[in-house]
């Protein structure tokens, strides 16, 4: 009798669902043909019109919209991969920092920890734009020989030059995504039992050493998942990157709904090409799971 | 035996008496004193403060009228006692006594007074959102997601974890849907889609489309923490409530959920204390709340070039509100357990 009750239960809950997401798609059905619009995907394939203020692919603003969309999906890519990379570095050595033997070193970077958590990101990322790197003098400076030349105008490591809108983005995200990795590593590090730290430590094992071959092998796994989620967060705080004209993915796809009016369409395909990134990252962790995980680790 | 136990802790104290460890000590020293000499030279001699305390009733209240300023501020201002009240608490009981039920009701009760104040009516001139603004615009819109997310994450986490097969998949379905998604994208869809789905003689303004966006995106955020509690209680609690006779709805609300929720407390705050950094991306679809106004304010010519200002006292207001409600978060993770304790009769 329990069991009859809840399949009526239960198909009284489809008959809502389908009746609420009928009159959803009715009331869209409606407002589209009451403005004229209609869906059509046929703006993908005429010219986009606007430049773009880097691109890795030859792009121009004759080319196609979709060929537009996809120069700008390279673009987060590009800066989510970097971001990626300082950020899991910037983490991994704060995380460590925090368990350091030094108490000074462990204050600085619980500081670091606990300023970047309590401000917005996109506040953080304007404060990079505007101040630091629009704020470098026009002559390049040159620290460290010819090595890194910083100027308002862009950044250049070895030759390699980087946008003004690139470096932004890229050191915000690190350093916001760095401290929330930072607690990742740290919480890893404290599934490690003590006596593993104390008995590389007895045995004379250096710091560093020890924590490379002893600890983190051990945390890896407790580490890895946590790490990966983090990096995802990192993919959707990349579309903040609008707030400091970056041709990112969400920018271009934003000025191309404003020209052609096609939001509904427009936001399917962003949402696609978000999915196909997030693919992308969940891939690429799983492969580095499978390599880094000892199997007999692997939960 | 023993004499290699002593070499074993002369070696692990040695790790600790290292000289490169001093030598990292004395660099990090010198970095922390160039720090606090360069922002202390900068703040004296550098800064120019007056983009701030020119417009302090700009970044207070945003664009609402002059004359009615007082409301906002009022509002703000019962806030601010209301979190000394909390804060203070352990500290005046001695003199008065404050239940926490009370608090807890005047908090809830922060929210519709603070509408009332804002929009008007009831003998208040009316104030369109439009003129809504400034930090009084950020706590509302917090204010409002956050109380809307709550339930409708806590049905989607009962409802991921139901028996039925189709509830079960449809709230997975959601939940996983909008983790997925950046939230820029989510009140993209607030702003500019969420209209083209409903009839068109209803409009709602764009701070509540903003609510409504903000909500559903916090709520699959807070349907994973509340599952998170939820399987934190053990089965036997389960089984002891159904021998006691209780219904499956009753063990929801009188026996998982108080306890879910228990557990929960950590985790919703961080989800809470986010959603109030969130709200700032509001700025970008042009909304004035306290980065949107900042905004506008850097774009006036009086005002060109005082980023750094402007960046570093907004730092320290979403610094100050998020650490109020951490602490005011950790009270009561505090008082949790001792008032479930004392509500059994010994």
């Amino acid at each position: 009798m329990k069991r009859q009750r809840s399949r009526w239960l239960e198909l009284l809950l489809v008959v809502v669902v389908l009746t609420l997401v009928g009159i959803l798609v009715n009331n869209l059905a409606v407002n589209l043909i009451r403005t004229g619009l209609g869906l059509s995907f046929e703006w993908l394939w005429q010219p986009a019109g606007f430049a773009l203020s880097e691109h890795t692919l030859p792009y121009q603003p004759g080319d196609s919209t979709a060929w537009a969309l996809l120069v700008s999906w390279l673009n987060s890519l590009r800066v989510i991969a970097c971001s990626i990379v300082f950020a899991t570095v910037l983490g991994v050595g704060a995380g460590a920092a925090r368990r350091s033997l030094n108490p000074l070193l462990r204050q600085l970077a619980g500081l670091y920890v606990g300023l970047i958590r309590q401000i917005p990101l996109l506040l953080q990322l304007l404060f990079w734009y505007f101040v630091a790197f629009l704020g470098l003098p026009s002559e390049p400076l040159a620290p460290i020989g010819a090595l890194i030349r910083l100027s308002n105008q862009g950044v250049s490591i070895l030759g390699l030059t980087l946008s003004v809108e690139f470096s932004a983005v890229l050191v915000g995200l690190s350093v916001f995504t760095g401290a929330a990795i930072a607690e990742v590593v740290r919480g890893g590090l404290d599934s490690v039992p003590r006596g593993q730290w104390e008995a590389f430590r007895s045995l004379g094992i250096g710091e560093a050493l020890g924590l490379r071959r002893v600890v983190l092998p051990q945390a890896l796994p407790a580490i890895l998942p946590a790490l990966s989620s983090q990096y995802l967060n990192l993919a959707k705080n990349s579309t903040l990157a609008i707030a400091v004209g970056y041709a990112d993915l969400y920018a271009v796809s934003d000025t191309t709904i404003t020209q052609t009016g096609r939001a509904i369409e427009g936001f399917l395909i962003l949402l696609l090409s978000f999915l196909a990134l997030n693919l992308l990252i969940n891939g690429g962790m799983q492969l580095l799971n499978r390599i880094v995980v000892h199997p007999a680790q692997r939960t | 035996m023993s004499g290699s136990r002593t070499t074993y802790r002369k070696r692990l104290l040695q790790a600790r008496r290292h000289p490169l460890q001093t030598l990292l000590s004395v660099v990090i020293l010198a970095v922390i004193a160039w720090i606090i000499w360069s922002t202390g030279s900068w703040l004296i001699l550098g800064a120019d403060w007056s983009v701030i305390t020119e417009n302090l009733p700009l970044f207070a209240v945003g664009a609402y009228p002059e004359n009615e300023r007082w409301r906002p501020l009022l509002w703000l201002a019962l806030l601010c006692l209301i979190t000394a009240v909390t804060l203070l608490r352990p500290l005046i009981a001695s003199k008065w006594r404050i239940s926490g039920l009370a608090l807890s009701w005047g908090w809830l009760a922060m929210l519709p007074i603070g509408l009332v104040l804002l929009a008007g009516g009831a003998g208040l001139q009316a104030v369109t959102s439009r003129n809504w603004g400034g930090l009084t615009l950020t706590l509302m819109l917090t204010g409002f997601s956050g109380l809307l997310a709550l339930p409708l994450g806590i049905l989607l986490a009962l409802g991921r974890r139901s028996k039925l097969a189709l509830p079960r998949h449809l709230c997975r379905v959601y939940i996983d849907g909008l983790r997925a998604v950046p939230l820029i994208a989510v009140l993209f869809f607030g702003q500019l889609l969420l209209p083209l789905f409903l009839p068109v003689e209803i409009e709602i303004n764009r701070v509540l489309r903003a609510v409504l966006a903000f909500a559903l995106f916090a709520a699959a955020y807070v349907a994973e923490d509340v599952r998170g509690g939820l399987q934190a209680i053990p089965s036997t609690q389960l089984e002891a409530a159904a021998a006691l006779g209780l219904g499956p709805w009753q063990i929801q609300r009188l026996v998982l959920l108080p306890q879910a929720l228990r557990v929960a407390v950590p985790a919703l705050t961080n989800q809470a204390i986010g959603l109030l950094q969130n709200t700032s991306l509001m700025a970008i679809l042009g909304l004035v709340e306290l980065l949107g106004i900042s905004r506008s304010l850097l774009a006036n010519p009086a005002y060109i070039g005082r980023h750094l200002e402007t960046y570093i006292w907004l730092a320290g207001l979403y610094w100050l509100v998020c650490t109020a409600m951490a602490l005011m978060a950790r009270q009561l993770e505090r008082q949790g357990p001792s008032s479930a304790t004392s509500a059994i009769p010994s």
